[in-house]
């Protein structure tokens, strides 16, 4: 029975087999490897599904202060970030959250990050509801042109990246140094330091070992004491003489062990266990009472359309008239035209500088509550996928929207909630 | 009619000379140890990659109680594999520091090549833990002991207890003191904050977290004693899956 099946299997080994086996083997090769690789564009914020990006951290106000450096310039990336009320239950809360960068590999390097002004090195607690500013410093290290994000990861929930920004870096990464000053006072170059020894060390020990394992191997090889294994001779082959001088191998290999431990400790007599825990009190933005309040009353999303309309009910309590102008969501922002007269410096893949529009284009008076249709509607929303909100498990929308008054002082509120997805253009809304 | 002017063996005989013999085994040894460090190189690095991963990969995760209790029990299992195919087969005192050696030579191309070459992060940040000395160790006692029972006990406790004083001639320097901004950072957490790892957050070190300071404020030793221990058990179930792995089965003719 089992022969038979191999002979039908050897069946097919034919010439021809083996040549389209041989074509395919070559063309899966060529196509993996022939073509140059392209630099990766976005750090996978696009994978992540809409509601997270939407509901979980609203960046706003992100600036990088250059978009072009020399190897060993510094930038700074800064804006502030507003930690969503209606945090998705899906998504454990920010209480161990660490500021990050996104970035392929350090080519950038971080020499401090701050949230509301205190140095964050180490993870951090924020709270749901408020808003907080955060500020990145940032040394080129490798010529290149880098999408650079703004990030924060969440325990337990993952990283939530921000805009993101295309950075050109020139020079040559060979003459990038990281000097730091230890608390003896003794400056360093961290981007090399140590790796000389760390090479001697490991490279001695693994030079022992093959001296090792080449000797045993020379006496007698392998199939040989096989042989005197099964012929019952295996107490032969280690005898008093092996013995002994395994014994002096063990001896010079501790003594190496306690002469370089002991060395170490000479060379360096104050030494620290690394820091770790999380930082508590962090001070979020010290904002005045908002005087605008937006309550949501329904929306729906027209997924052919691209297009979110969401029903609210604006109360202006301020002293001044105020018009919608911007929506912003998962690092996008949509501008009111009508607003927004010039185009912001701001990331254009995620700039819809004509994206949001209003069913009343009129501003709401001081004391007036006002139900009025805010429409949302660029390719972005669906390039960005936040579109795919029709088909996520928890399918509201958020984001923060801005008022401005007409000395452009503005406003800022929280919206969202529920959405009905149309998959139909002109379904009813 | 044959174009070859060599003769064959002698009728009866497999060899023509005993030098021929000889050599041909000396050919197999070498493709032996070669095709068996290769497979040992790759399986065991698989297996380290997969248990040991992050303590080993960063040096802001190699801290005084996670990393010495978890490293040297992921690095026993094939420790004690290979050398209970490498005695029992063929009484060569070599199993632990072959493997140990094959996980080097592994985690440096990976390290230089991956983590250096492509994506840049210093060799400072991305050093292997140092393993060499407790392949010595472990092959030494089983040679001199003659007992994988004596192995398992006094290998598997020096194993566990040497793992932290052989790395620390490295580790040393990145645990000297600097100050940013004010907060106190070791040079090890430094570089772990200055080089970005986009997919690597701070909160996922497990700096001196659990429960082994209930037996005191020396946390090496505690920690080192702990792995000994462990290892010991691993040490002896390992073994045996050594064993296990190197039967030799043969298939009946009639089977095929």
């Amino acid at each position: 029975m089992k022969s038979s099946i191999v002979q039908a299997l050897a069946k097919y080994v034919t010439a021809r087999a083996v040549r389209a086996f041989a074509f395919g083997l070559a063309v899966a090769i060529t196509a993996t490897t022939l073509p140059a690789a392209t630099p990766a564009a976005a750090h996978g914020e696009r994978s992540q599904q809409a509601f997270l990006r939407m509901r979980t951290l609203n960046w706003y106000d992100v600036k990088w202060s250059k978009t072009e450096l020399n190897v060993n310039e510094e930038m700074v990336l800064t804006g502030k970030v507003h930690i969503f009320s209606g945090w998705p239950q899906a998504v454990a809360k920010p209480e161990v959250a660490f500021l990050n960068v996104g970035e392929p590999g350090p080519v950038l390097v971080r020499k401090g990050s701050y949230v509301g002004g205190t140095p964050v090195p180490r993870s951090f607690s924020l709270q749901v509801g408020k808003d907080y500013e955060y500020k990145l410093v940032l040394k080129a290290r490798r010529q290149g042109r880098y999408h650079v994000h703004v990030q924060i990861n969440v325990e337990s929930g993952g990283p939530i990246v921000g805009p993101g920004q295309w950075i050109t870096i020139k020079g040559d990464m060979k003459d990038f140094t990281n000097p730091v000053t230890l608390l003896d006072g003794t400056t360093i170059d961290l981007e090399t330091y140590g790796i000389t020894w760390t090479y001697i060390y490991h490279f001695f020990w693994m030079a022992a070992a093959a001296v090792w394992i080449l000797y045993w191997f020379m006496t007698k090889g392998i199939i040989a004491r096989y042989w005197w294994v099964k012929a019952g001779k295996a107490d032969e082959l280690i005898g008093q003489n092996e013995k002994r001088i395994g014994g002096v191998t063990l001896a010079v290999v501790l003594l190496a062990v306690l002469g370089f431990y002991a060395a170490a400790n000479k060379e360096f007599p104050r030494t620290l266990p690394m820091q770790a825990g999380l930082l508590k009190g962090i001070e979020p933005i010290d904002e005045p009472a908002p005087t605008v309040t937006a309550r949501f009353k329904g929306g729906s999303y027209t997924v052919p359309g691209r297009e979110l309309k969401v029903k609210l009910a604006i109360t202006n309590s301020g002293d001044a008239p105020l018009k919608v102008g911007e929506f912003t969501a998962a690092g996008l922002r949509f501008l009111n035209p009508d607003v927004f007269t010039s185009k912001p410096d701001f990331p254009d893949y995620l700039l819809a500088d004509r994206g949001l529009s209003v069913s009343d284009p009129n501003p709401i008076a001081p004391g007036e509550t006002r139900e009025m249709e805010i429409i949302v509607q660029d390719a972005r929303f669906d390039i960005e996928r936040l579109s795919d909100l029709a088909y996520d498990t928890d399918s509201q929308f958020g984001g923060l929207l801005f008022l401005f008054d007409p000395s452009g002082k503005r406003q800022k509120v929280e919206i969202g909630g529920p959405v009905i997805p149309r998959f139909a253009a002109g379904a009813a809304t | 009619m044959s174009l070859s002017t060599e003769t064959g063996a002698p009728a009866g005989k497999t060899w023509k000379s005993k030098e021929e013999f000889l050599g041909c085994v000396i050919l197999t040894d070498w493709i032996l140890l070669i095709v068996l460090f290769a497979v040992l190189l790759g399986s065991f690095h698989i297996h380290y990659m997969l248990l040991a991963g992050d303590w080993d990969f960063w040096i802001d995760f190699k801290d005084r109680r996670m990393w010495p209790t978890v490293a040297p029990i992921v690095a026993m299992c094939f420790a004690a594999a290979a050398q209970s195919f490498f005695w029992q087969r063929f009484r060569l005192p070599i199993g632990a520091t072959t493997v140990v050696l094959a996980l080097l030579i592994g985690e440096w191309i990976n390290r230089y090549d991956n983590f250096w070459g492509w994506t840049f992060f210093p060799i400072n940040l991305v050093f292997p833990s140092a393993l060499i000395p407790m392949g010595f160790w472990l092959d030494i006692v089983l040679m001199v002991s003659g007992s994988w029972l004596v192995t398992a006990l006094i290998g598997g406790l020096g194993w566990g207890l040497l793992f932290y004083p052989i790395n620390w001639p490295v580790l040393a320097q990145y645990h000297q003191a600097t100050e940013i901004d004010g907060v106190l950072l070791t040079l090890a957490d430094l570089i772990g904050f200055n080089y970005v790892r986009t997919g690597t957050p701070e909160y996922i070190r497990m700096v001196e977290r659990g429960t082994l300071r209930t037996f005191g404020k020396d946390v090496v030793p505690v920690a080192a004693f702990f792995a000994g221990f462990v290892s010991m058990l691993v040490y002896f179930l390992w073994w045996k899956m050594g064993g296990w792995f190197s039967t030799t089965k043969y298939l009946e003719s009639e089977e095929i």
